[in-house]
């Protein structure tokens, strides 16, 4: 028997009893439209979340801090960890990490021309900055050889206003106004620090790039070399413990900063200051970058058990992941069900016209029709119902989600402001539809089997043996 | 008579179990049919004609006994493949027709042909000429609902010989129709299985069909009792 016959003759049996048919292509139908539906649902989700946490952050970075446990009723055990020139060759060394800075943070008070603001200054290794997921949209990174240069997030600009013109404008009425972070570039910021005995230092900055906007984690901050803002630091730890080495600390801060620079992370290593447990020199966190997504689960699940402190975007990320998979689990458990009540319903129909056919299976018999010709007209039925019912429930399907994500767009904006452009939370993509009409195909085929073996019985007898 | 018979019917016995009783419906019988030849079985009702054509065509397995067509023994032939050999070597016609209902005349005629892979137009055309000189030509796309009784059994005949089956078993072709279309029916029949030579087993109730065969077999009580040379 040739396919095309046996597809025409399956389709014209099938529309023989149209209502019966139709009836039983509405549960595929519906199985197939709730499960694509609720897997558009994970997918979206899952998508969204992972845009949103792109934009929110760098999804491969690890923030390491010294990390204090605690046991279950609230007291620490264990020492700190700490964070040290030791630690930081330690971290590089675990399998997937790809890059390592110390870090060290720093703020004040600063001016931008006639604009004040406040600047959170963060230092690092400016060697390992690209590698470290920087990049710039206008102007350049921090070179090795930079002194006093920052980067700035993009958002950095809006951190300085101009108090006497907002007074006279009224400017401030309408909240900041946005700025273009494309005019900070080759700004001259003027950073004021104080230490605790009261002595005052203005250092100035010299803007060499603005980060790129994706980033939202870090667009509110300035980078700069980790040995510039070490400098600071040691100036406003002066007035706190080594009060009676003001003199030469002092001037040594006040060195400038143009002629060579000398100092490396290592020379400025806080283990080797001269007690040995003088913390003021640690790190205050140390910036991880690990090769993948992946990769940054495992290695914050590492530093965790080494006792650090280890917070990644990925960690957020995994337990979105987690829901989302319970919830892809759950939805798509209810879709099953339907589907697997649609097959049912498939092998009670073809149940039901086998007994109508049986005479007519016999005739076909005695003229010649064979097992597999019987087999295959009966497995071609019941799988043109999984397929009609797949494909309109697909389309229903791409219905829903568009209703969804109409509901859902309208909810997102009147919810939160800053949504950007409303993520779609059901999203079908091309491999969940073909999916679908597959599967549904497939369920009217193992529907079909145990009619069809039925059919294969029918005796020619029936046919003629009349009654 | 040509010396190598086409069916060989060698002491078929046939028995029924019927809850604890055993109905014996056929005891022993022999029967050669030649190419060519058609061949009456005539007897009462309930002597077992039907039982022994059914057995004969390979739609039921006898209890005992061989059954040989154009030399194959048909006892070896296993269900599965007893289709694809009835469709090459057998033609059936019944008494009720048994047309599928959905299908209007043409497609019936070649369904046939369907199961065979022959391309659609080929076996439309086939078909198509085959209904005409019965008689059909301007009924081929009526549904067997639509036709009378006689016209309906030609579809039968035209279903039965459209793949040149070499035998044709009939069961009371003419059971449901006047005494007119009976005969009609059975010259056309005949005429048409002597143009190819093929070969027909009929079985019938009434002396005036038996009468169109070369050769009357009659049966009683599942067993030949006598046998008529026309
Ligand atoms: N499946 C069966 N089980 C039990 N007995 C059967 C079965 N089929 C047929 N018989 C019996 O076998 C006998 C012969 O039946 P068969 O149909 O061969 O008769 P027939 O000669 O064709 O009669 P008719 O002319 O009425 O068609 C009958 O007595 C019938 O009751
Ligand atoms: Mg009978």
């Amino acid at each position: 028997m040739r396919k095309k016959d046996l597809f025409l003759m399956a389709n014209q049996n099938l529309w023989r009893r149209k209502a019966r048919t139709i009836l039983t292509c509405l549960g595929v139908i519906i199985g197939t439209a709730s499960i694509v539906v609720m897997i558009s649902l994970g997918i979206g989700l899952r998508i969204s979340m992972e845009q949103s946490m792109a934009q929110w952050g760098s999804l491969n970075i690890i923030n390491v801090h010294p990390g204090m446990q605690w046991d279950e009723s609230g007291n620490p055990t264990g020492e700190e960890k700490r964070m040290t020139d030791e630690t930081v060759a330690e971290l590089a060394a675990i399998p997937g990490v790809t890059a390592v800075s110390p870090q060290y943070n720093i703020d004040g008070e600063a001016k931008l021309g006639r604009k004040e603001g406040y600047l959170n200054i963060v230092g690092l290794d400016p060697a390992v900055m690209g590698e470290l997921e920087f990049s710039v949209e206008h102007g350049r990174l921090l070179a090795p050889e930079d002194r006093f240069a920052i980067i700035a997030g993009s958002q950095v600009i809006n951190n300085f206003w101009d108090e006497r013109a907002a007074r006279r404008g009224g400017m401030m009425m309408d909240g900041p106004q946005q700025q273009d972070p494309a005019e900070l570039l080759d700004q001259r910021i003027q950073l004021t620090i104080r230490n605790q005995a009261g002595n005052e230092r203005k250092q100035n900055f010299f803007v060499v790039g603005i980060l790129d906007e994706k980033n939202m984690d870090r667009s509110w901050q300035v980078y700069a070399s980790i040995h510039d803002v070490k400098r600071l630091r040691d100036f406003m730890m002066k007035g706190a413990n080594n009060t009676g080495q003001m003199g030469p600390m002092a001037k040594e801060v006040m060195y400038s900063g143009s002629g060579m620079m000398v100092a490396s992370t290592v020379k400025d290593s806080p283990s080797r200051g001269s007690r040995k447990d003088d913390r003021s020199n640690d790190y205050d966190s140390i910036m991880v970058r690990a090769k993948d997504v992946a990769q940054t689960k495992e290695v914050s699940q590492e530093l965790r058990d080494r006792g650090f402190n280890a917070w990644s975007m990925a960690d957020s990320l995994k337990d979105i992941e987690n829901v989302s998979r319970t919830m892809q689990a759950i939805l798509g458990g209810i879709g099953g069900i339907t589907l697997f009540v649609a097959a049912l319903g498939i092998t009670n129909t073809m149940v039901m016209s086998i007994y109508e056919r049986t005479r007519e299976i016999g005739i076909m018999k005695v003229i010649g029709a064979s097992f597999a010709d019987v087999r295959s007209i009966f497995l071609t039925e019941a799988a043109l119902i999984g397929l009609f019912g797949g494909i309109i429930g697909l389309g229903f399907s791409y219905g829903a989600s568009q209703v969804v994500n109409k509901i859902g767009a309208d909810y997102i904006q009147q919810g939160m402001m800053m949504g950007g452009p409303a993520a779609n939370i059901s999203v079908i993509p091309a491999w969940l539809a073909a999916f679908a009409v597959v599967f549904s195909i497939f369920i009217g085929l193992a529907a079909g089997l145990y009619p069809a073996s039925r059919a294969i019985k029918v005796s020619p007898i029936v046919a003629i043996r009349n009654e | 008579m040509s010396p190598k018979p086409i069916l060989q019917a060698k002491n078929i016995i046939k028995k029924y179990r019927m809850g604890t009783q055993v109905v014996s419906v056929l005891n022993s019988i022999n029967l050669d049919v030649y190419p060519g030849e058609v061949v009456s079985l005539l007897g009462k009702s309930g002597c077992g004609k039907t039982t022994f054509l059914n057995i004969a065509a390979g739609l039921e397995r006898p209890t005992k006994g061989e059954i040989i067509i154009d030399g194959h023994l048909l006892n070896k032939i296993s269900e599965s493949k007893m289709s694809v050999f009835r469709r090459k070597y057998i033609g059936f016609v019944f008494q009720l027709y048994n047309l599928i209902p959905s299908m209007n005349a043409l497609e019936n005629a070649i369904l046939p042909l369907v199961f065979e892979g022959i391309p659609a137009r080929e076996r439309e055309q086939k078909g198509r000429e085959l209904l005409k000189t019965m008689g059909l030509g301007d009924r081929l796309g009526h549904k067997p609902s639509e036709m009378s009784g006689g016209q309906r059994q030609r579809i039968s005949l035209a279903r039965a010989i459209i793949n040149n089956p070499r035998i044709i078993f009939a069961d009371e072709p003419t059971g449901n129709l006047d005494s007119r279309t009976t005969k009609e029916i059975l010259d056309l029949l005949i005429s048409t299985l002597r143009k190819n030579g093929q070969t027909l087993l009929m079985v019938t109730h009434d002396q005036e069909v038996a009468r169109h065969g070369d050769r009357i077999i009659e049966m009683a009580d599942g067993k030949i009792i006598g046998e008529k040379v026309m």
